[in-house]
């Protein structure tokens, strides 16, 4: 019997020595490969960590999906979601009208999560308590503006809501959310500094508040707000415009003196993948989502500054692209265009190219292809590039004040400097507009400017909402370039099955998600949806 | 073969006794009667001297003693034996005799969680499959060889890729929501007591598996037996001479499908006919002189074909098997040693795998009372394929016109840059090694008579290394002169271990008093898990052939990563039988189960389990109606399991570190990623359970029949949240699921003719409804293009969904009174059918189109012997089950795909208004939108296996120096009805694009040899 004893010991010590191995009990298993926020809010690098989980909101490729639902981009392929926008074919259970509406508030909440905490931080480093604060604050009214941009009236959340208030909020109408961006970044702007050091190249900045506040305003259609907050950017002295527009989109060129606010990026380790997603198909096989129109290319005057629809202009339809405004070519290749592989792009049917209309259902179906953000830097790993991508630069300020004070009637030297300024750029170098401009001329003119001198940095479907253009500008058939036959026709090509369509008594805003509806019917729904 | 081993041992004992007796008088003959099986001895047995009325019962101990003379026979039975005749002469009080249990499948022990049952006496429904019926074909993986073996159990196995399964398991339906990616709904794998992986386990091994289907039986698992719970048994040490086993095969695998691309000018004639239906300009490809130069051509290089991709490059590929098991030892230790070789090339290039195992069972019996056992099981699984894992999608799509590759061995490209056979052959490599090491120690210990201790601990160690290398290389196509360049060649290296430990601890007691027979199981049971993983990534090496991490580039774009986590178990368990006279079966089981994915104050839970069974066949007024039966039983049970495996930590608020840059250098960041909730807890599961077992006609005959309703409740739900809250989505338990369903087994075995024959069939129905998704949903996935799925309340889970079509528009003036889902509609487009009459087709009309789970599923297994010959069949299928065609399959050659054979002069042309498909229209997808037309029914029956064995008769195996063998050849998915083949798919596949590895069939020889 003794020796069962001995027995039953070793096996009851072997299962307790089981038991007892792990210290903790099996169940008390915490995780130590994550942070729990009940341990956070104790120091500034807290603080700045949560501030800097807002800046990943910001928009960048997903800013060409906007242009490709405008006229002067195409969306390539039928089966990408932005095709039913394009074609007026969609409702509010689109895909894309989920994605923007959640991107935003995503955005939103992480701003507000940072500004309902970090006053639990204990510190006497106020200064920088404040310039997170105002870089916050910013980051919001940015989302805000988008939002509003697009849906018109949306929920205005200003701190960290639980689900449950989330299914019973009510919109707020655009107006008192217009309101609320333009003090909003009126405050941040007198928290935040004018310039970082290196290392913080890319943070809100005094100037990005206050040209963000000239946007919004200029959307809101308040002319006087827009011009001033504009003036105060100017004044400010710290942003110039780059002297070579075709070295704008480069990664020497980030971080230049003509950047007020951008998305960054790092090669290798936080990367996008403009070129992989917009690049001629030729390069990479993949590529040319949205692609220019000939709607776009046609805008581009010729280096005298005339539209190539004036006879007098020397536009040579057989060399179209001959003496055109520089910009042209800096936004789109063009047929005969070099490559960053080294071939060139040969877009025309029967020219036998990897990028030939029709060869493959991926190839521009235009024959044009964004060239702006596909830099030939990125060629070797198109997919992980690490250039930044600018969300407001120092033209767009200048366009902006030159835009209100001509809506305002305010029409004096100082807009025709502002506009001059960005045709003359050293590598532009169009001719300064004519003084003896009327109101309604210098409108057209700063509108065209916009249009092609931002054209596919994302935020043209804004602009022609607010003109209230779209409904004129959007029907229609696509096109793209003209080639010539044997014979020595013209052959203008025409996309096959696409028929863009703008309701003016619905699209100028995009219905609330039906999904967020359903949650939420309190939230109603815009007119015409 | 157990009954073989014992026959002799009959004819060896007959032949010893028969010089032991000549001719005496009626004499006093005594003897006992035992068990063949287990020793025990047989009660109440009668012995009566044939032809007389003389006759007598064995006592408790199997004792009897009856008068007779040396020349008379005496005839043994008992209820559950085989019958047996001794003569007199043969007979020797001293020694014992034996009874085999009679083939009655009810007589069977069966395992069950934590022990084992008598099947007569079992209360749940459980289905055994013996180890036999696993070895009877090449599979590449154990859920393979159970397929269509037990009623209620749906094997979908998906294609052959070596040493990687896809296939998936699901016992009586799916039970949970996220089951599609991440297996929630996969059953719980028991091998001998402890949680193991399963697909690479050893078939030779295996003694048998136990699948336990209702709460009665699964709820002694708990929480972690919502999807049912499988049991594995390996083979032990017998007693006796050391025998020496040896198993092998070899096979040859091929593709079973392989799509035929439409004939060429057909296929081009056709491709001008869908430009000019969408108003395209005809591409130069298919202007007339290049359809006369391609049709003329004999040069292929120049003229490629469209696509040959199933043609050109799957071949025949070789599979194999050596096992070799050494069993043996004595009365107080026995050991079987099992060693496996195996090995598989894949049917296409860049494939293969490989296994080296080896197990050690121990037996040692220390004392009467106490006994150890400890098994030790190393596995090394290898397995290799090419860097592109997406080489098959390739065959369909994106690659036509292509050269697969030339002479000088230079790839062609596709207009796209693809070659599928060039990913498969340069790509690079992606190899996993998996070592498995599973060690356990069992100590049974029977402190006084009928109570028995035992302790078990257990570990596993599962450590695998992964090793991707993408080779840097360029390829121009010297025809077209297109060119793929892949300028960087890249590593990345992964580690990762994961260590389980179990201890179990179990007190059994078993006591009969009178009539009344009481068994009582108390059990606790920890497991503890913990993991971690790393990997690492470098790219641009010197050249191809250096592939050491440390040889990359050490730059910004060297990468690192980790992992690192734990979990536990904790659980107390108990089980109580109660028989009344046999007849009146009761069992009570419970489980309280804690676990580490919880908040503390949630981790805890009870499952109880309730079951009864009424042997209708030992009454004795059922005995007087004379019915057929040898056993009848009525049997019911309920109870409750859950399932815990939801996302480690999905209960803790925690913050996700993302990155960010600013001028130029990477900054930290934390954010909360998903939004938490402390409620979290587990998903129940329900189900009641009633059914009838019996034998019939001298146990010729078995059958069981099953009905069961499962609900399962609290199912862990992305519950949907309105976005501007800053989160989407949130678990929580909440949708509500049913399963239901009817199980038949019908068996039937004749031992008594020259020619054996026995069948086996199973037969199962499974109706699937999503009850309540708490007002949220339905959560639609998936495009006009690809499989659309509905999760919705009131349909069956991840139903198809889609549009309704009502044939074609056949005349301008139809199309101008009917709503069209694109302008510019002609004659011949799809008529989609406007389910709501709002005058339009949207996503409104659409509605459930398939059920992608099978309804009906059902195996046969059916064995004849003549002589040294015997042919086991196997056929298995599924009915009532849709699949969805999609990608260049269903696309009819619109887009830049495959054009199938099938759609050759059969679409939709003036001349031609009955077409079965419509009109083709380049570019333009309005006639392949997902609808019931691109539902096709996935119910089929398939020839799964058909062996003939040899077995050596006894004088040339003794001629050849062994004890016995046997060669057997087979072949494995050889005919498949179904209405899948003219679409070249194969019926178990998902639906949605072929992307997979190919089907394969197999053709086999193998022996087995004993020496």
């Amino acid at each position: 019997m003794k020796q069962y004893q001995t027995y039953i010991a070793i096996l009851a010590f072997s299962i307790l020595t089981s038991l007892s191995g792990c210290k903790k009990g099996v169940l008390e298993t915490l995780p130590n490969d994550r942070i729990s926020s009940e341990i956070y809010w104790k120091t500034e690098s807290d603080a700045r960590s949560a501030v800097n989980a807002i800046y990943p909101s910001l928009d960048a490729v997903n800013l060409f999906n906007l242009e490709g639902v405008t006229e002067i981009g195409h969306t390539n392929t039928t089966f990408t979601a932005e095709y039913n926008i394009e074609n007026g074919t969609y409702d509010a259970s689109h895909s894309r009208i989920q994605t923007e509406w959640t991107a935003g508030y995503r955005g939103i909440y992480l701003a507000n999560y940072l500004l309902d905490n970090i006053d639990k931080i204990v510190t006497t480093n106020t200064a920088l308590i404040s310039q997170f604060k105002g870089e916050a604050r910013t980051l919001r009214a940015y989302f805000y503006s988008k939002l509003v941009g697009l849906y018109g009236d949306v929920p205005l959340i200003t701190t960290n809501i639980s689900a449950a208030d989330g299914k019973a909020i009510t919109r707020t109408s655009a107006k008192t959310l217009w309101d609320f961006i333009d003090k909003e970044l009126s405050e941040a702007s007198a928290l935040l500094p004018n310039t970082y050091a290196a290392a913080d190249k890319g943070r809100i900045t005094k100037g990005a508040a206050l040209a963000l506040k000239a946007r919004a305003n200029l959307w809101a259609g308040r002319y006087t707000d827009a011009a001033a907050a504009a003036k105060q950017v100017i004044d400010l002295g710290v942003y110039s415009l780059l002297p070579e527009y075709g070295k704008l989109f480069s990664l020497a060129s980030e971080n230049s003196a003509e950047v007020v606010l951008d998305k960054q990026f790092l090669t290798g380790t936080v990367t996008q993948n403009a070129f992989s997603f917009m690049g001629p198909y030729s390069q990479k096989s993949s590529g040319s989502n949205y692609v220019p129109t000939k709607t776009l290319v046609d805008l581009f005057p010729m280096k005298n500054g005339k539209s190539i629809t004036d006879p007098t202009s020397g536009f040579d339809p057989k060399n179209p692209y001959l003496n055109r405004d520089p910009r042209l070519r800096f936004t789109s290749y063009l047929d005969g265009d070099p490559l960053p592989s080294g071939i060139l792009f040969k877009p025309v049917p029967g020219s036998g190219g990897g990028d030939e209309i029709g060869k493959t259902q991926y190839n521009t179906t235009t024959g044009f292809s964004l060239k702006k953000y596909c830099s030939a830097e990125d060629f070797a790993a198109p997919g992980a590039s690490g250039l930044n991508f600018i969300l407001l630069r120092y033209a767009e300020v200048l366009l902006t004040y030159a835009e209100a004070k001509i809506e305002l009637n305010q029409i004096d030297a100082t807009v025709f400097d502002a506009i001059n300024k960005v045709r003359t750029r050293n590598d532009v170098g169009l001719p300064a507009l004519a003084s003896t401009l009327t109101q309604t001329e210098l409108r057209a003119a700063v509108r065209l400017e916009r249009t092609i001198e931002l054209a596919f940095e994302g935020w043209h479907l804004f602009d022609i909402r607010r003109w209230k253009t779209a409904e004129t500008l959007m029907p229609g058939k696509v096109f793209g370039l003209t080639y010539y036959t044997s014979a020595g026709a013209p052959v203008v090509v025409e996309v096959p099955s696409v028929d863009k369509a703008f309701s003016a008594s619905k699209h100028y805003l995009w219905p609330v998600p039906q999904k967020e509806k359903t949650l939420n019917p309190a939230l109603g729904q815009n007119p015409g949806w | 073969m157990f009954e073989k081993t014992y026959q002799k041992l009959l004819i060896a004992i007959a032949s010893v006794l028969l010089f032991a007796s000549q001719s005496m008088a009626q004499t006093l003959v005594k003897g006992t009667l035992r068990s063949s099986v287990d020793q025990s001895p047989i009660e109440g047995a009668s012995v009566l001297v044939k032809g007389s009325k003389t006759g007598t019962q064995t006592n408790a101990v199997g004792q009897f003693s009856i008068s007779a003379k040396p020349t008379d026979q005496l005839v043994i039975s008992s209820v559950g034996f085989e019958s047996r005749t001794f003569s007199v002469s043969d007979i020797s009080g001293a020694l014992d005799l034996q009874l085999t249990p009679s083939k009655s499948e009810l007589e069977d022990v069966v395992v069950v969680g934590y022990g084992a049952q008598k099947k007569i006496t079992m209360t749940s429904s459980v289905s055994q499959i013996k180890g036999a019926e696993l070895t009877r074909r090449p599979v590449s993986n154990m859920q393979q060889a159970l397929q269509g073996q037990a009623a209620g159990l749906t094997v979908l196995d998906r294609g052959g890729e070596p040493g990687r399964t896809s296939a998936t398991m699901r016992i009586r339906g799916t039970t949970t929501f996220s089951g599609n990616s991440s297996g929630n709904s996969s059953p719980l794998i028991i091998v001998d007591g402890v949680e193991q992986t399963f697909f690479n386990l050893n078939p030779e091994d295996v003694e048998t598996i136990s699948v336990l289907k209702d709460a009665s039986s699964t709820a002694i698992y708990g929480s972690r037996a919502a999807n049912g719970v499988i049991l594995v048994t390996t083979k032990r040490g017998s007693a006796g001479k050391t025998t020496v086993t040896y198993n092998g095969y070899f096979a040859l695998q091929n593709s079973t499908n392989d799509p035929v691309q439409m004939e060429l000018e057909t296929y081009m004639r056709y491709q001008v006919l869908a430009y000019n239906n969408s108003g395209l300009t005809v591409p130069a490809r298919f202007q007339e002189s290049s359809i006369q130069a391609w049709v003329s051509a004999t040069d292929r290089n120049k003229y490629p074909l469209p696509n040959i991709w199933f043609q050109n490059v799957l071949r025949s590929a070789p599979q194999y098997s050596h096992n070799i098991s050494i069993s043996g030892g004595g009365e107080n230790s026995r050991t079987r040693v099992s060693l496996r070789s195996s090995g598989q090339d894949g049917i296409a290039p860049g494939y293969d795998a490989s296994i080296r195992e080896m197990r050690i069972n121990n037996d040692l019996k220390i004392s009467n009372k106490l006994k150890l056992s400890t098994d030790l099981n190393y596995r090394f699984n290898y397995s290799n394929s090419p860097y592109r894992g997406d080489a098959f999608n390739f065959f369909l799509h994106g690659s036509l016109w292509t050269v697969p590759k030339y002479d000088d061995g230079t790839y062609g490209l596709s207009p796209q840059n693809n070659n599928p056979l060039m990913f498969l052959e340069k790509s690079g490599y992606n190899k996993i090694s998996t070592h498995y090491l599973y060690g356990t120690a069992k100590l049974d210990y029977e402190v006084v008579k009928n109570l028995t201790l035992t302790g078990q601990i257990s570990g596993v160690v599962n450590y695998q290394e992964q090793k991707a290398y993408q080779n840097a290389y360029s390829n121009r196509d010297v025809t077209t002169g297109g060119s793929l360049t892949v300028a960087n060649n890249l590593l990345t290296e992964g580690r990762s271990r994961f260590t389980e430990l179990t201890t179990n601890f179990l007190a059994n007691y078993q006591k009969t008093i009178k009539k009344h027979e009481f068994r009582g199981l108390l059990g606790f049971s920890e497991i503890y898990n913990n993991g971690n993983s790393i990997s690492a990534y470098r790219e641009r090496f010197y050249n191809n052939d250096i592939q050491s991490l440390g040889q990359g580039t050490n730059d910004a774009t060297k990468n690192n990563g980790g992992s690192d986590y734990e979990f536990g178990l904790r659980s107390f368990f108990a089980r109580f039988n109660y028989a009344y006279d046999s007849k009146y079966l009761l069992e009570v089981n419970g489980r309280y189960d804690g676990s580490s994915r919880f908040a503390a104050e949630n981790q805890y839970s009870f499952f109880p389990s309730f079951s009864a069974a009424w042997r209708l066949s030992r009454e004795s007024f059922f005995q007087k109606l004379n019915l057929p039966f040898n056993e009848l039983k009525l049997r019911g049970s309920w109870g409750q399991t859950g399932n815990q495996t939801v996302p480690l930590y999905s209960y803790y608020s925690s913050l996700s570190a993302g990155s960010y840059t600013f001028g130029g250098a990477a900054v930290t960041s934390f954010s909360a990623t998903s939004l938490a909730d402390r409620t979290i807890t587990w998903e129940t599961n329900t189900q009641t359970d009633l059914g009838i077992d019996g034998t019939l006609f001298n146990n010729h005959w078995n059958f069981s029949i099953d009905y069961y309703k499962k609900r399962t409740e609290g199912i862990l739900l992305a519950l949907p949240l309105p976005a501007v809250i800053g989160f989407t989505s949130s678990n929580q338990n909440a949708g509500i699921i049913d399963n239901k369903g009817w199980e038949f087994t019908l068996g039937y075995k004749n031992n008594n003719h020259k020619v054996q024959y026995s069948f086996l069939g199973n037969f199962a129905i499974t109706t699937n409804n999503v009850v309540d998704l708490k007002g949220s949903g339905p959560f639609i996935s998936g495009s006009d293009l690809d499989p659309r799925y509905i999760v919705a309340e009131g349909v069956p889970f991840n139903a198809h969904w889609g549009y309704k079509t009502n044939g074609y528009f056949q005349t301008a003036s139809e199309i101008t009174s009917y709503p069209t889902i694109a302008t510019n509609t002609k004659p011949g487009d799809v008529k989609y059918v406007d389910l709501n009459n709002d005058g339009k087709i949207n996503a409104d009309d659409m509605t459930v189109i398939g059920n992608p789970f099978p309804k009906f599923t059902f195996g046969l297994n059916s064995e004849v012997s003549y002589r040294n010959f015997s042919l086991n069949i196997f056929f298995q299928g599924a009915a009532k089950v849709d699949t969805r065609i999609s990608g260049a399959l269903a696309e009819m050659g619109i887009f830049e795909g495959f054009t199938h054979q099938i759609f050759a002069g059969n679409y939709w042309t003036p001349t031609n208004t009955n077409a079965k498909f419509p009109l083709p229209r380049k570019s333009d997808q309005r006639n392949v939108n997902t609808s019931d037309r691109q539902i096709i029914d996935g119910s089929y029956l398939r020839l799964k296996n058909i062996q003939l064995t040899y077995t050596l008769s006894p004088e040339i195996s003794k001629k050849l120096g062994i004890k016995g063998a046997n060669v057997y050849t087979s072949a494995t998915n050889l005919v498949t009805f179904s209405k899948l083949n003219e679409w070249s798919l194969d019926p178990e596949a998902e639906s949605g694009r072929v992307t997979y590895f190919p089907q394969t069939r197999l053709v086999t020889i193998g022996a087995n040899i004993n020496f």
